[in-house]
């Protein structure tokens, strides 16, 4: 019998290479058993791996055994398998379907597989994780359990995410079916998704990049709804300007320069004791941000930053982690308001990224991400340049101060954390790909972008390569930054 | 900060006969090495080494600025190189920054980063080193 060290890697999937992988794998459902090899991206984090579903290569008509119930791969499958491994940097896996009602509890046939397998790909591509997986209905639950040798190691997999799609994770100890304790503080949330829903938020983990105005408004809705476990980011302490916004904060958070994180994780214990709160006072991609939300169910976009947006939508296509990122601007002059506008925009495996949506502006990521040194030196470049009659902006583009309310980010961020509700229970998605609104227009002037990706972006050859395709990554984290630091308790 | 992009794109200069490396100590920067010059008619150099600063964030930053070593006939008459930007150590020579900005209203196109990288800020320098003053 295999033994496993930890169980502490996470395994996600795109909603349609999981489609694909049960349909390929129950296909001679609901007796007999089918099996296919893939290829993961993988990261290594300070809690553990993390890894992704890149592709999926289905046997071919000779590849396996038809004519028995069981998994019986013919070798030539394999060698074709770890020959491809030499001419690509994923990890290499098989998973397998176990008959309806069976639980995906590894039998003593699939010890002996991966026993045979882990070693035997590991001399094609040496130092990369070997990954077996088993997939099955238990209770018309999609139940899957997994284990990855790394390192001379097996890891168990402790939790696996489908963008969108609720499934369960088998544990030797069983899956987790059963729903929690009802709790009377989520009755109102129990009676209109049903129980199941709210065990599936207190198991769930919501990462929320940003706990500002709308960051958090999001992060009150989440602690209110019952959400397991947050992970908050947000490199800034509060400031008086925030007091308008920021569900949470006091006159004295601003006073003392209190971090915007530590003053939602408080206050995330104070509406809810019980819920695990991971406060980081860093920002994307910095790795250990990066470590914390590809751990999670789903990601909530909540600043104002474009390389914000575009790592969160980086992190969305590499390391398959939905994610919804809202937006406010607040638009009029002389007091006079034009225009209260609201964006979401949903960022799954399979949708366009920032880059192909034109979302970013590359000389407003430029300045956001220079050094303060630089920034100015590049505004006493562009004054002298506007005194010489030359173009002040070849130094530095003169931004417009974002105007923003709380009702209004408050609004956006309550929405986010709607449809990340709604993903997690797996109870309604967003209509939407990404959608505007215009508080002072008629009918809210609602507009759903759909939008194509660029056919010579990364996005589209990336998903789910995970570390494998750093050298494809939208965006790094600048040296001049501090580093992330991770709050106690 | 991950240098394995600039590495690839200074591998494909590589292939075409252009040599570059990067430089990471201090302010990260590309270092282009003999980069063509209109020079001649002048009676200056056919070419001319040329540094080019690692933006903060790259990719998503836009490449620009170029600078050459201090002491260079270049100086003066490359566009933009009248206005110091700075000076810079690498590689045991001093170099000084130009105000060139060929992404940023410069006269080339608007950064993407799917297309552009240090491999394609060549043509930039090239054609900064053949229009002098």
């Amino acid at each position: 019998m295999i033994r496993i060290a930890e169980n502490n890697v996470v395994a996600r999937f795109s909603k349609g290479d999981f489609q694909e992988l049960a349909s390929l794998l129950f296909r001679r459902y609901p007796d007999n058993e089918w099996a296919t090899f893939a290829r993961f991206g993988w990261r290594h984090t300070r809690e553990g791996l993390v890894v992704s579903l890149a592709s999926i290569d289905p046997p071919l008509s000779e590849d396996m055994n038809e004519f028995v119930g069981h998994v019986q791969i013919r070798e030539p499958y394999t060698l074709r398998i770890a020959l491809s491994a030499e001419q690509h940097p994923l990890a290499v896996g098989v998973i397998h379907s176990h008959p309806e009602g069976c639980p995906p509890a590894p039998s003593s046939i699939d010890d002996e597989m991966d026993t045979y397998y882990a070693p035997y790909f590991n001399d094609f591509a040496p130092g990369r994780p070997y990954v077996s997986l088993i997939l099955s209905k238990v209770k018309r639950a999609m139940t899957l359990s997994g284990r990855i040798h790394w390192q001379g190691f097996w890891h168990g997999v402790e939790k696996f995410v489908v963008e969108t799609t609720p499934v369960t994770t088998w544990r030797r100890a069983g899956g987790n079916f059963e729903p929690l304790p009802i709790r009377e503080r989520t009755a109102r949330l129990n009676s209109a998704f049903g129980i199941e829903a709210a065990s599936r938020l207190r198991r769930a983990t919501v990462a929320v990049i940003g706990a500002g105005g709308t960051g958090s408004a999001a992060i009150e809705v989440l602690a209110r709804a019952g959400v397991g476990r947050l992970i908050l980011v947000d490199p800034d302490h509060v400031e008086e300007s925030n007091l308008e916004r920021m569900h949470g904060s006091q006159p004295n958070d601003a006073k003392q320069a209190v971090s915007k994180v530590e003053v939602a994780r408080d206050h995330v214990l104070a509406i809810d004791p019980s819920c695990h709160v991971e406060a980081i006072v860093g920002r994307l991609p910095q790795s250990e941000v990066v470590d914390a939300v590809i751990r999670a169910d789903v990601a909530l976009g909540c600043t104002d930053r474009q390389h914000s947006r575009l790592a969160l939508s980086d992190i969305s296509v590499r390391y398959l982690v939905p994610t919804i990122d809202s937006a406010v601007a607040l638009e009029g002059t002389d007091g006079a308001v034009s225009a209260q506008v609201i964006q979401i925009v949903r960022f799954l495996s399979a949708d366009p990224c920032a880059l192909c949506r034109g979302m970013t502006v590359p000389s407003t990521i430029s300045q956001e991400l220079m050094s303060e040194e630089e920034r100015e030196l590049r505004r006493r470049e562009a004054e002298q340049a506007e005194i010489r009659g030359d173009n002040p902006n070849q130094y530095w583009h003169q931004e417009a101060q974002l105007n923003t309310v709380g009702f209004l980010t408050t609004m956006a961020g309550s929405m986010a954390a709607g449809y990340a509700i709604g993903w997690l229970t797996g109870r309604f998605d967003p209509p939407f790909s990404r959608l505007q609104m215009n508080l002072l227009s008629k009918d809210l002037d609602v507009t759903d972008s759909a939008e194509v990706p660029r056919a010579d972006c990364t996005c589209r050859r990336t998903r789910g390569w995970s570390d494998q395709a750093v050298t494809d990554a939208l965006l790094t984290a600048p040296l001049h930054w501090p580093s992330a630091r991770r709050l106690d308790g | 900060m991950s240098w394995e992009r600039i590495e690839r794109e200074l591998a494909r200069l590589q292939e075409g006969g252009q040599l570059a490396e990067l430089f990471t100590q201090g302010r990260a920067v590309v270092l282009y090495r003999q980069v063509p010059t209109g020079g001649l008619p002048f009676g200056l150099p056919p070419t001319e080494d040329v540094v080019v600063p690692v933006p903060p964030g790259y990719p998503a930053s836009m490449i620009d600025l170029a600078g050459l070593p201090v002491g260079s006939p270049f100086l003066g008459r490359a566009r933009g190189s009248q206005n110091n930007q700075g000076v810079l150590l690498v590689a045991g020579r001093q170099w000084q920054l130009a105000s060139y900005h060929p992404h940023n209203g410069g006269g080339g196109p608007p950064w993407d980063q799917m297309r552009h990288g240090f491999h394609t800020y060549l043509d930039h320098l090239i054609a900064w080193l053949d229009k002098l003053n």
